[in-house]
């Protein structure tokens, strides 16, 4: 318990645009009227960079998801204020795409049809929809699975097809609910080297939820730890790799060293969410 | 006190539709004769009550009911895990599933009377082949569903197939069996009923048509809510008794 | 259907069939396999039931009145296809089953759309459809005749009122039912409410409302049988009934034939339906 409160002299020096600013958000499950209820998030100040790669890192139940809706607009925010370019988040808008954990893809539509939904809405003309449509099945590797039904595909293919489907109307912001949590190891770190790939070509501000220190290490640019309830940022790490050379990093001593360092953090959070302790 | 009030509350519903009806049929537009007040509706249940007539129906109906339903029960959960376990009863037995169970049961009604006339059982037999078809299926599926693994542990532990059905695949199907099970007993309710509106000398069917042709709306409409309410609990009573069956399945 | 009936046998009788041994013609035994496949044996089964039905009848073992014989059965339905009689009534009940049905379903479907997305509904109709469901809803027909009189409206509002029940209970439950995730989806590429309902909501829950819808149809067929049979008339139960009373066995014979062929067709024709939309689905594919 170190810190008891995020650390603003170390955002404030961010170079780069804010891509979302969280001001002072709290949020209650439960309850009424902010009493009785449990306290997910705790006055919560947050800057995320523009075009940044940053992961909420933190035990279950420690409200990352929450914050993760709350800048999606899927839940209303109760107190404080989100804000990215595009102004205060009031509600869901195609600029902060979603990718969640258990997929959500439309189970009756196709790969395509699925893909081609955001575009729909989007009101781009035909011809365009169906090309970027294909194109961004292609990216994700699908290509050959355009008419095949989700529960035809595996658990790596469907979160393939979802992440296509969201990065298609390209959002400015990219928020992925532990996305690969429901994946096996081996697919789990395919999919990870991947959405890196992919996240250095598009560049977008990519905030990605995970309780897996593994995971954000490798990913991540800056990896914000969150305490177990009520959920607090406990520290902001940046990550300063040289990921050009891919699966290699896992193996060197500094990616090494980090992830020891951050799991020391996140272990007595992790003990504490386990002890129900407050 | 709390809880009180909750159930009051969910069934307000039900009291507003209570006052609509009396308003509708005492201040109403709607004449007496085709809607009789809730308080007649009362008085005529509670002389039915008294006289006995209500229970004495009640007990010719509940019986058919009864004996069919659980006929259909014993032998279809029988036959369906007989046809799960052995190809040559499947075979023999699935044709004639097949075969009768897309078939309306109420269309049995005139053979019935021809067999069996119109004593207790042309009803009993009726509700019995209506009731056999869900639990015959239901008790298939469940025990094809049942996890191999489980019947295979048995059999390596040195169990007979005989023991493996009756202990391990007959629990295994249990759920869906129940389920079945649940279907069948609105089924006998509806034939029950309805064999009794067409061809019958008592029972609950027969008082209401006697009661509607005799004019005796408010006593017609007494019974047909006793029905109503019959079929409802016998639903109620039976939903306890699978929790209780299936609380193995509770986390 | 060829899915083994104990597991533990499998291999073994696998090995049996694989190996037919070096004397066994395989020509002969192909066919032999034909002949004892499941499908074979099955029709093999009805029509030696079919064959009983006829034999036992021509032998005198059963009263004539009581089981008339499978071919004056077959004749009469023959002549009544000839003079038109069979479309008649089977048209007629399946007039009245369908008006019924899709009435039933029709006021069904958005109101348990609507009891799962608005309190105030819910509160109102959740326990009159908790209770209503499990109702034999057939004892109310007198009440409807009372109201609406003995021709067609009392009989269509009959069905649609059985109907009703199975098909609110499934749409509430699988409207309630779709989990909130792909609601977001949908909402974070921009769709408006009325959009996430008619493209999201309604085909998530489409498999508890063919589920309902099935469960549904054979109840309206009953109802519909029973109304003809109660009031007679033109319609399969009422021809049946009018059989019965003149004691012309072989008139209610043909009757059960005809009900329960179209019963199939109807029966089989919504199974058709709910595998060609439910296409995409994981149970197309067990």
């Amino acid at each position: 318990m170190n810190a008891a409160r995020p650390q603003p002299a170390r955002t404030d020096t961010a170079p780069g645009d804010v891509g979302i600013e969280i001001r002072d958000v709290s949020h209650q499950y439960g309850g009424r009227g902010g009493q009785g209820g449990v306290t997910a998030l705790d006055h919560i100040t947050l800057h995320i960079r523009a075009n940044e790669f940053h992961a909420l890192l933190g035990p279950s139940g420690c409200g990352k998801s929450t914050l993760l809706y709350l800048i999606g607009g899927f839940v209303p925010v109760q107190s404080g204020v989100i804000e990215t370019r595009r102004g205060v988040v009031t509600g869901p808008s195609p600029d902060r795409g979603i990718v969640f954990q258990n997929f959500a893809l439309f189970p009756w539509k196709t790969v395509l049809q699925n893909v081609l939904y955001g575009l729909e809405k989007l009101g781009l003309p035909k011809k365009d929809r169906e090309d970027r449509a294909r194109h961004f099945i292609d990216l994700v590797h699908l290509s050959g699975f355009e008419n095949a039904y989700p529960s035809q595909l595996s658990g790596g293919m469907q979160q393939r097809a979802a992440i296509a489907r969201t990065l298609a109307v390209d959002p400015e912001i990219l928020l992925m609910d532990e996305p690969f949590g429901a994946l096996d190891a081996q697919t789990r770190r395919v999919m990870q080297e991947e959405l890196r790939a992919i996240f250095e070509r598009t560049r977008k501000t990519v905030v990605f939820v995970t309780h897996d220190v593994q995971e954000a290490v490798f990913l991540a640019d800056r990896i914000s730890i969150m305490s177990a309830r009520p959920g607090r940022i406990q520290h902001i790490l940046d990550v300063d790799m040289d990921r050009s050379r891919g699966d290699e990093i896992t193996k060197r001593p500094e990616f090494v060293d980090l992830g020891e360092h951050i799991w020391g953090l996140v272990r007595d959070q992790a003990i504490a969410a386990t002890r129900g302790a407050h | 006190m709390g809880a009180t009030l909750n159930t009051l509350w969910r069934y307000t519903p039900l009291l507003i539709c209570l006052a609509i009806w009396e308003i509708l049929a005492t201040a109403g537009p709607v004449s007496n004769q085709l809607l009789p007040d809730v308080a007649s509706v009362g008085k005529a249940l509670w002389s039915l009550i008294l006289d006995g007539e209500l229970l004495r129906q009640a007990g010719h109906s509940l019986y058919r009911a009864a004996t069919g339903f659980l006929l259909a029960v014993v032998i279809g959960t029988t036959a369906g895990l007989l046809m799960a376990t052995f190809r040559g009863v499947r075979l023999v037995v699935n044709p004639i599933v097949q075969m009768f169970y897309p078939m309306p049961k109420s269309a049995l009604i005139p053979v019935m009377m021809i067999w069996f006339g119109l004593g207790d059982m042309s009803k009993i037999v009726l509700i019995f082949i209506g009731c056999l078809l869900p639990v015959v299926i239901s008790a298939y599926n469940g025990a094809r569903g049942v996890n191999p693994f489980l019947i295979w542990s048995a059999r390596s532990l040195g169990a007979s197939r005989t023991s493996t059905l009756v202990q391990v695949t007959l629990p295994a199907a249990m759920p869906e069996i129940l389920n079945g099970i649940r279907t069948a007993l609105a089924f006998a309710f509806i034939l029950m009923v309805s064999s009794e509106f067409v061809i019958a000398k008592d029972g609950f069917g027969y008082l209401i048509s006697q009661l509607g042709d005799g004019g005796a709306y408010e006593a017609m409409f007494a019974v047909i809510l006793v029905v109503a309410a019959a079929g409802f609990t016998a639903d109620r009573l039976y939903g306890a008794f699978v929790r209780h069956q299936l609380r193995w399945r509770e986390p | 259907m060829t899915r083994p009936a104990s597991p533990a046998f499998t291999p073994a009788r696998a090995r049996g069939r694989a190996a037919p041994g070096p004397q066994a013609p395989s020509m002969l035994g192909a066919v032999w396999r034909r002949l004892t496949s499941d499908t074979v044996i099955q029709l093999a089964v009805i029509a030696v039931l079919l064959i009983a039905w006829e034999t036992v009848t021509r032998l005198g073992l059963v009263h004539p009145f009581l089981l008339p014989r499978l071919s004056a059965v077959l004749e009469r339905i023959y002549n009544n296809a000839l003079n038109g009689k069979v479309f008649m009534d089977l048209g007629l009940t399946l007039y009245r089953a369908a008006a019924g049905f899709f009435i039933g379903v029709a006021v069904a479907i958005p109101l348990g759309v609507m009891m799962a997305r608005n309190a105030g509904v819910r509160w109102f109709f959740d326990p009159l459809v908790s209770i209503g469901f499990p109702m034999p809803k057939i004892s109310f027909l007198p009440i409807f005749i009372l109201w609406f009189g003995i021709f067609d409206t009392s009989k269509i509002v009959m069905i649609a009122f059985s109907c009703f029940f199975p098909v609110v209970s499934a749409t509430y439950a699988g409207t309630l039912g779709v989990d909130k995730w792909v609601i977001w989806s949908a909402r974070s590429f921009g769709a408006r409410e009325s959009q996430v309902l008619r493209e999201v909501v309604l085909p998530m829950a489409l498999p508890q409302i063919l589920t309902g819808i099935q469960i549904a149809v054979p109840v309206g067929l009953i109802t519909t049988v029973v109304t003809e049979m109660l009031m007679g008339g033109p319609g399969i139960g009422g021809s049946m009934m009018a059989a019965g009373r003149f004691a012309d066995s072989v008139g209610v014979f043909a009757g059960i034939v005809e009900i329960a062929v179209l019963g199939a067709i109807v029966v089989k024709g919504v199974e058709r339906m709910r595998a060609y939309l439910l296409r995409w689905h994981a149970e197309a594919r067990h």
